[in-house]
């Protein structure tokens, strides 16, 4: 099923998992040496700069392509000759793909994920252009998923990943939208159901040693899944998306059908994600527990503003400095297997680095008056002084 | 890390005993860390309450509450810098670590905090006098000092954003190329200027050992600005000195590049390399819309073409050449 030889991608999950040791002092470089005499990876993998330079550089010499051959057809250029020429753009980057991947031994080289992202974007193009229908897009929700799926099977792709999961629930709700009222009522459970399977079959999926492979993959579908069960819950969401794509007509402060069950999820889904993710020591679950409390508060205040903007971010600010001191004081000491000390020093360089480009990128604003407030009290000054003339 | 693996190694005879024994010890003794998502809660807390009162304090204007806000700001700052002088680690001219987790975003609070209060002086009673300069100058200068005497980064590009702002330039990442307004021919100067300031300050930490691991942060703005201030006088001057400029890009890629090379940083290879491409790009592509001609459409597509092609091979060679060297 996929793309690369299995066992050079074992290989080099052993290499990497030996260079962590070798990094944290555990064995020494010449045992270093030796797993790699044993275990040799012939898969080309350079560095992520190296990554982000090829994709942008594939992508370019593939529009440029692209564009000249649209040049020379030009005098012959239907619509449907368009199309043709995008299904052959299509096939044919992906087929550079495999030849990259089974010949070059290209492994996230950058070259591969931009070929099959422009490989599905001009099949999916050529779908559409062919088709030249309007109305319901669920055929186009379901040839994406299909291409995302067969891409992710095929070269373990992580954001075709999270694509194939957003286009199998695009289709869903496409084809319930299509089935009138009854269909609109069980969207938001649909897709929470729909996401909860699918996060229950990647966490299982994780752990089977026969999709080692995917293992990023998978992981990616658990936090997306999460999100995805979250947003269909969430009150906003479900209110603010009935108004917008089924027309409900709802005046200000005019509750949907059910909201209270909306609320209930709103405000304890992601408070049982932090506390499940606390009990199985999962990094995802708590980590998208965090991001979803942010959203919890921000639905909460779009709906029922309980404070001034300002002061909930005071607040805020504070407890938030307050919990995490708090945990830090707690965890001093290891307890009940958590510890506040970073478990590896691998890579913090880079890490911090990115931290404080954050921190300029984010905090070097700092709060200055709006432009009417700038002379306020002060009054201007030039007002006085009658001229001569009179 | 896998524990199986390594017994696999030890069987295999490609492992010491002693180096499987270290491994066994410590994946029973395995932890889960929730360092970062400690540290993320902290960054946050902070980037909330530090925004949060400096919107109370301007809101709050011409109230007696303002006066409270205001003193509160002030004990905050002092708690939080009374807090760093407390737990600080002596200086030093070499890497100074942490004390502790906390250490960094109270240090990054009480500086936040700092700026807000002499901004908001600055504003409401004028303490620095008329001279704008003056009004940046002071926090840069402030930002500057807390970086190297408590050796923090973040504050550090802080104080250089600080450092570009009070010079009229922007360069947090994101903004660096969206604010400005590079078709002014002095926001383009200052930019250079900038730009080797901030490699200037980056060789002198790096030769003269002073916090040699600010080397990176002062080399990513000062390479940026300066190349991307390159490049718009590149565009900008596109009629008149094309040639001085066109020089000017040649000579600073060549400069940076090698310096690149000599201490092996993949990723400024690949952002002058990005640069230089993008110059070149220009530059052909200006000289065939002079041309304007349907060939001229055909050649520019097949450079495009052939250049990317190249340059992927060139990628390519750089990266084994570095990866020896």
């Amino acid at each position: 099923m996929i793309a690369y030889n299995s066992k050079s991608l074992d290989n080099r999950d052993i290499l990497e998992q030996a260079e962590n040791a070798k990094e944290r002092a555990f064995i020494t470089p010449e045992e270093l040496e030796a797993v790699k005499a044993a275990y040799p990876v012939d898969l080309y993998t350079p560095n992520p700069y190296m990554r982000i330079g090829i994709f942008i550089l594939t992508t370019i010499i593939m529009q440029f392509s692209f564009g000249l051959f649209c040049l020379i057809m030009v005098s012959a250029m239907s619509e449907k000759a368009f199309s043709v020429l995008c299904f052959f753009f299509g096939i044919g980057s992906y087929a550079i793909a495999e030849f990259m991947v089974r010949d070059k031994k290209h492994y996230k080289s950058g070259a591969d994920a931009a070929l099959i992202w422009i490989a599905g974007g001009f099949i999916l193009g050529g779908v559409i252009l062919a088709a030249n229908a309007e109305g319901n897009p669920w055929g186009y929700c379901l040839v994406t998923l299909i291409l995302s799926t067969l891409f992710v099977l095929r070269f373990a792709d992580v954001g075709m990943s999270i694509v194939a999961h957003l286009s199998l629930l695009a289709l869903l709700f496409s084809v319930l939208a299509y089935m009138g009222t009854p269909g609109k009522i069980v969207v938001p459970f649909t897709v929470m159901l729909i996401s909860l399977g699918v996060y229950i079959v990647s966490l299982k999926l994780s752990k089977i040693h026969t999709y080692r492979h995917y293992k990023a993959c998978l992981q990616v579908l658990q936090g997306v899944s999460l999100i995805t069960l979250y947003l269909g819950g969430n009150y906003f969401v479900v209110r603010e998306l009935s108004i917008e794509m089924f027309n409900l007509d709802l005046q200000e402060g005019q509750d949907i059908a059910g909201g209270w069950i909306f609320w209930i999820l709103t405000v304890v889904l992601p408070l049982l994600y932090i506390y499940l993710g606390i009990r199985r020591k999962d990094r995802i679950l708590i980590g998208i527990g965090l991001l979803l409390i942010a959203a919890m508060v921000y639905t909460i205040r779009y709906y029922h503003s309980v404070a001034p903007l300002e002061v909930a971010m005071t607040v805020g600010g504070l407890t938030m400095i307050a919990v995490a001191y708090g945990l830090i004081r707690y965890l001093k000491v290891p307890r009940n297997g958590f510890t506040a000390d970073s478990a590896q020093e691998r890579n913090m360089m880079e890490a911090v680095q990115i931290e404080s480009l954050i921190i300029a990128q984010t905090m070097s604003h700092t709060p200055s008056p709006q432009p009417d407030q700038y002379n306020f009290g002060g009054g201007t000054g030039g007002g006085g002084g009658a001229s001569g003339e009179y | 890390m896998d524990q199986e693996l390594f017994e696999r190694l030890q069987k295999e005879g490609i492992i010491s005993a002693t180096s499987a024994e270290k491994i066994r010890t410590v994946t029973a003794h395995r932890l889960f860390s929730v360092h970062w998502e400690l540290k993320t809660i902290l960054y946050l807390g902070v980037l909330l309450l530090s925004g949060g009162l400096g919107i109370l304090v301007y809101e709050n204007i011409d109230t007696i509450g303002h006066q409270v806000i205001l003193l509160a700001i002030a004990l905050a700052c002092a708690g939080c810098f009374y807090y760093c002088l407390k737990h600080k680690l002596p200086f030093s001219r070499e890497k100074v670590p942490a004390p502790n987790v906390l250490f960094d975003y109270i240090l990054l609070l009480g500086c936040l905090l700092l700026i807000t209060f002499i901004t908001y002086l600055q504003v409401q009673y004028n303490v620095f006098g008329t001279r704008y300069g003056m009004a940046t100058f002071i926090p840069m200068a402030i930002l500057f000092c807390a970086a190297y005497y408590f050796d923090h980064l973040g504050v550090l590009s802080m104080a250089i954003t600080n450092l570009a702002a009070w010079m009229g330039v922007t360069v947090t990442p994101l903004q660096l190329l969206t604010e400005n307004d590079f078709s002014s021919m002095p926001l383009i100067y200052s930019g250079l200027l900038l730009g080797i300031m901030l490699v200037g300050a980056a060789a002198v930490s790096k030769y003269k050992h002073i916090k040699a691991h600010f080397t990176f942060t002062y080399s990513n703005f000062g390479v940026n600005v300066f190349l991307i201030a390159t490049l718009a006088g590149l565009f900008t001057a596109f009629d008149g000195a094309i040639a001085l400029w066109s020089f000017l890009l040649v000579g600073a890629v060549a400069l940076f590049i090698s310096q690149a090379i000599k201490h092996k940083s993949f990723y400024f290879a690949l952002i002058i390399t990005l640069y230089a491409y993008v110059g070149l790009s220009y530059v052909l592509v200006q000289l065939l819309i002079e041309i304007d001609d349907i060939g001229a459409i055909y050649a520019g597509l097949l450079y495009f073409i052939v250049s990317a092609i190249a340059f992927v091979i060139l990628l390519v060679k750089l990266n084994k050449k570095l990866k020896k060297a």
